[in-house]
């Protein structure tokens, strides 16, 4: 299917964005004439067709979530920067189409009338424990930055610019570097483990006046890495989680998806199809949070929460299982399982830094030739982990940030309908 | 290289200073350069005296560092140890560094700040912290937080913007980069000490945003949005030298677009409320109605309020608005009210007037709940009164609205009156007239004894009806009260005495006089007294003995 203009949806869509409304004027022939009255089933009314061409939709853009590069060579790959981004912008696509759907429906459906005014609420209540969400993910995204950082020194140290030759000084920096930031991955592993580990302290030796009431995040240990020499100096770690301590992202996604049930038949009937198509996007909101946390670093990661019995019957339920299987697993791979973050890039950072890491373990200097050039490769890479990073974080922040703005933004305009006067009860 | 950097670490974590940072707060007063309503929907905000002098005492020196004049930077560390930092930072920097530098930096700072914030009593609630918080507590934090706020920005962020300058200015700290970048300012590592603490204390306004829109939350809103307001150009100055930091100040300014985008919402939401508020059960005695009370008390914290709500309300009552109270049952006919419109009228101004119109007609729905049409016109009267002489009671509130429609509320009142003095004592002052009453020809002197027997009896029963009632009902202003008492008797008494005078005589010539001139003109005088009093009366109209 053509990629057609996004005429509906907002700014930041990226081109990705295919239009719910232009899509359905090419699909959907007009209703036959109505000779024989007696089947109710026969024609199907205009509302249900837009209904399921939303189901439809929500399930395309579920599909294009799970290409791999063998059968779309430009599909990034799963939980890459680029997969997370197109991850949101088909939630933006998604959350603009059920509004739009919504209040294209309200006259024949008003929103106000039960059962549906209770199933919005119901969604409303979901949607803002994404907002928590969202807020933690920006968090999230900045510690990624941090540690990049630190890659970032690391790469100035073996491949300046100009070149100059790769000495102890360079080594022993860019080590300390990714020393540091080992560490701080550690840490931050210890706060955002996927089985949700109990936190461990490093020992918190003695406070000062300055020093941080709570929060797990905050201790102090004793300096640490093989080229600092200075072995008593003791630092504070570099970022604590701004949520309190008892903020669970877990949690978050429990409550987002926990109890989503099935819309009953007679509900289904009686809202028109409303119901199904909240229930859709009460679905999708939760596989986008849950992806998200999954993702990115936060507090409490915990990947327990699921939805119960999607039923099959939803052209979107076999691609949302399906990516939500393939998370999963991810999450559960041997090397990624005590990652702090299931994106790509931060197995990449681990990756490169730990290789170059063991490239220059015990080197001997001046370097040898085959050893210099192992080095420049292993730089190679973390130069282009830093580059990825770089170009990919910023947008993605301010995805998280649209979205932010577009789930207040639909919640306000449903309250504000349910709440005027010819619209109530 | 890395000597350097642990001395770094060591001079900056070792010799911070110790701040009285709650004294930042506490002496809010001047930092702040608004001023303080003097009426608030909850407890008024403190007023706080300017004390520059012992601001700079308690909390630090205080040195002014290109800013604007409401900002109080203060020393965080010993000048020494400043120029120590600075010497190590050049160094570094030179030598390459400068990254490790600005590292070192923000990981120091970053907790610092992060513990000033929680002095001041900045917390970490989350949106859905927020949302399960009573609205009451939540005024206590807004209150909390728009001192803590002015002292976070204007204090600690800039104090720490200065320090951040002072050592790292004119220093390459992030010249080397591998991939393109836009090179860093000297602000960065300032930046990253700051934007957490920043990001979180801007949560707080933001969550209050997002809130469902009440109208109890209408006035500590336009607060939070004003101190926000306020605090804008400072964010601006302290946040916009780098991109990293540029980040704050947008978000800051959205948030206060949303508390703006909130005020109007509200605003909504409480006109849809007086519209929807149902009819129930009448209130008894016809008096002054609890939704009459709290739509006028608004009205009035309104016009408190007009400056900021003047520039956030910028449309008028929409058509939708107006069509939507066509739709309602209880309002068919508000749509077609032709409401004043004045060319110079502010929107709103409008919006005040569309308020008592709504309530006006939500009033007449509750008064066709009485039984008795006279009580309905009373609960009326009562009701327009109080509007008009709470829009008296305030000049600013009269301002709004404007001299036409206050003409028009009173009409109402008037029209009100008329309609209750002849419900009420028109069947009553009836009795007192001469038609019906003259024969002519014959032998008597023209009068139907019979005849003015009957008017006797009917004005006495009439009488002490209205008397029994109409002394449960209420007219809960003194004024108007006895008013009204005044214009009833003035009716009624003269016409009475003269009815008296006229005919008394012939039901004195016939037999048992007592049980038709049962009172003087004096008693009734005294019993008028009873009306309106909102008690049942005792049970005997008193009487002076009858000549």
């Amino acid at each position: 299917m053509p990629a057609t203009d996004s005429s509906s949806a907002a700014a930041p869509l990226t081109s990705f964005g295919r239009s719910f409304l232009s899509h359905r004027r090419d699909q959907i022939p007009p209703p036959p004439p109505d000779h024989h009255s007696h089947s109710h089933t026969q024609h199907p009314s205009s509302s249900d067709l837009e209904i399921d061409a939303f189901h439809r939709h929500a399930a395309d853009l579920l599909h294009d979530l799970l290409s791999d590069s063998n059968s779309d060579p430009s599909a990034p790959d799963l939980l890459s920067l680029a997969w997370t981004r197109r991850l949101l912008d088909s939630f933006l696509i998604c959350l603009e189409e059920f509004r739009a759907i919504l209040f294209a429906l309200a006259d024949s459906q008003p929103l106000s009338r039960p059962p549906l005014d209770r199933l919005l609420l119901d969604f409303l209540d979901r949607a803002v424990k994404a907002l928590d969400l969202c807020n933690a993910l920006r968090d999230g995204l900045d510690l990624i930055r941090q540690w990049r950082k630190h890659l970032a020194i690391a790469a100035a140290a073996l491949a300046p610019a100009p070149a100059a030759q790769r000495g102890e000084a360079q080594i022993r920096r860019a080590r300390k570097a990714l020393t540091d930031l080992t560490i701080l991955m550690l840490d931050d592993k210890d706060a955002g483990g996927v089985v949700g580990q109990r936190n461990r302290s490093f020992g918190r030796a003695g406070t000062t006046r300055d020093s941080l009431p709570h929060g797990h995040g905050h201790h102090r240990r004793s300096s640490s890495g093989g080229s600092s020499g200075s072995g008593s100096g003791s630092h504070l770690r570099s970022l604590s989680w701004s949520v309190s301590r008892t903020w669970s992202a877990a949690r978050q996604l429990q409550a987002i998806g926990g109890g989503l049930t099935v819309p009953r038949a007679n509900d289904i009937a009686a809202t028109g199809g409303l119901a199904s198509a909240v229930y859709a996007m009460g679905a999708v909101l939760f596989v986008v949070t849950w992806a998200l946390v999954a993702a990115i670093p936060c507090q409490d990661r915990g990947l327990q929460a699921h939805l119960t019995a999607v039923p099959r019957t939803f052209p979107w339920a076999g691609p949302l299982i399906t990516l939500f299987d393939r998370i999963l697993d991810e999450s559960k791979k041997k090397d990624r399982k005590h990652s702090c973050g299931l994106l790509k890039e931060i197995h990449q950072i681990e990756r490169c830094s730990r290789q170059l890491m063991e490239v220059t373990d015990a080197a001997e200097f001046p370097l040898a030739d085959d050893k210099d050039s192992e080095v420049q490769e292993a730089t190679q890479e973390l130069v282009q982990v830093c580059g990825s990073l770089k170009d990919g974080l910023d947008p993605l922040e301010r995805q998280v940030r649209e979205m932010f703005h577009r789930v207040v933004r639909t919640r306000t305009e449903i309250l504000d309908y349910l709440s005027r006067p010819h619209n109530a009860g | 290289m890395a000597r350097l950097e642990d001395e770094f670490r060591h001079v900056l974590s070792s010799r911070a200073l110790d701040l009285e940072i709650e004294a930042l707060a506490d002496l809010g007063g001047s930092l702040s350069i608004s001023s303080d309503r003097s009426n608030s929907a909850s407890s008024a905000e403190l007023q706080v005296v300017d004390e520059d002098d012992s601001v700079s005492s308690l909390v630090g020196r205080r040195s002014s560092y290109r800013s604007l004049p409401s900002i109080r930077e203060i020393d965080l560390l010993p000048d020494d140890a400043v120029s120590d930092l600075r010497a190590i930072a050049s160094r570094m920097a030179a030598a390459g560094y400068g990254r490790e530098c600005a590292q070192v930096y923000a990981s120091v700072r970053k907790p610092a700040v992060d513990a000033s914030l929680r002095r001041l009593g900045v917390e970490r609630l989350s949106i859905g912290d927020v949302q399960r918080l009573e609205w009451k507590a939540l005024e206590a934090k807004i209150r909390r937080w728009i001192r803590a706020a002015r002292a976070a920005v204007r204090g600690v962020f800039a104090s720490e913007r200065r320090l951040c300058f002072l050592i790292f200015h004119d220093l390459p700290i992030s010249n080397i980069t591998v991939t393109a970048a836009a090179p860093a300012t000297h602000d960065t590592p300032f930046a990253e000490a700051v934007k957490g603490a920043a990001l979180q204390l801007f949560g707080f306004a933001e969550a209050i945003s997002i809130g469902r829109r009440s109208p109890e939350k209408l006035f500590k809103i336009i607060d939070l949005h004003d101190a926000l307001s306020d605090l804008l150009p400072d964010v601006s100055d302290i946040f916009a030298a780098s991109k990293v930091a540029e980040s704050i100040y947008v978000q800051a300014a959205e948030i206060r677009s949303r508390l703006a985008d909130a005020v109007r919402g509200i605003l909504s939401e409480f006109e849809n409320a007086v519209l929807r508020d149902p009819p129930k059960t009448a209130v008894p005695g016809g008096t002054v109605h609890p939704l009459t009370r709290y739509v006028m008390n608004y009205s009035s914290l309104i016009s408190d309020y007009k400056v900021t709500l003047s520039e956030l309300i910028v449309s008028r009552p929409s058509a939708s608005a107006r069509l939507a109270a066509e739709g309602n049952e209880l309002a068919p006919s508000l749509a077609e009210l032709d409401l004043p419109e004045p060319d110079n009228q502010t929107p709103l101004a409008a919006h005040i007037i569309w308020i008592i119109v709504v309530l006006e007609h939500n009033l007449e729905g509750k008064a066709s709940l009485y039984r008795d049409t006279a009580l309905s016109h009373l609960f009326l009267m009562n009701n327009v009164y109080y509007i008009v002489h709470k829009v008296k009671d305030s000049p600013d509130l009269w301002n709004l609205i404007g001299d036409d429609y206050l003409k028009r509320l009173t009409g109402k009142f008037t029209m009100a009156a008329t309609n209750y003095q002849r419900s009420a004592w028109l069947k009553i002052l009836n009795c007192l007239r001469d038609e019906g009453l003259h024969v002519s020809g014959g032998f008597s002197s023209g009068i139907s004894k019979s005849a003015l027997r009957e008017r006797f009896r009917s004005f006495n029963a009439a009488f002490e009806e209205a008397h029994r009632v109409q002394s449960g009902w209420c007219v809960p202003d003194t004024q108007l009260r006895e008013e009204l008492r005044i214009s009833i008797s003035e009716k009624l008494v003269p016409a009475y005495r003269s009815f008296l005078g006229r005919f008394r005589h012939h039901i004195e010539n016939g037999k048992h006089p007592e049980l038709y001139i049962k009172y003087s003109a004096e008693d009734l005088e005294i019993a008028v007294n009873d009306f309106f009093e909102g008690v049942p009366p005792s049970p005997h109209i008193r009487r002076r003995s009858h000549s």
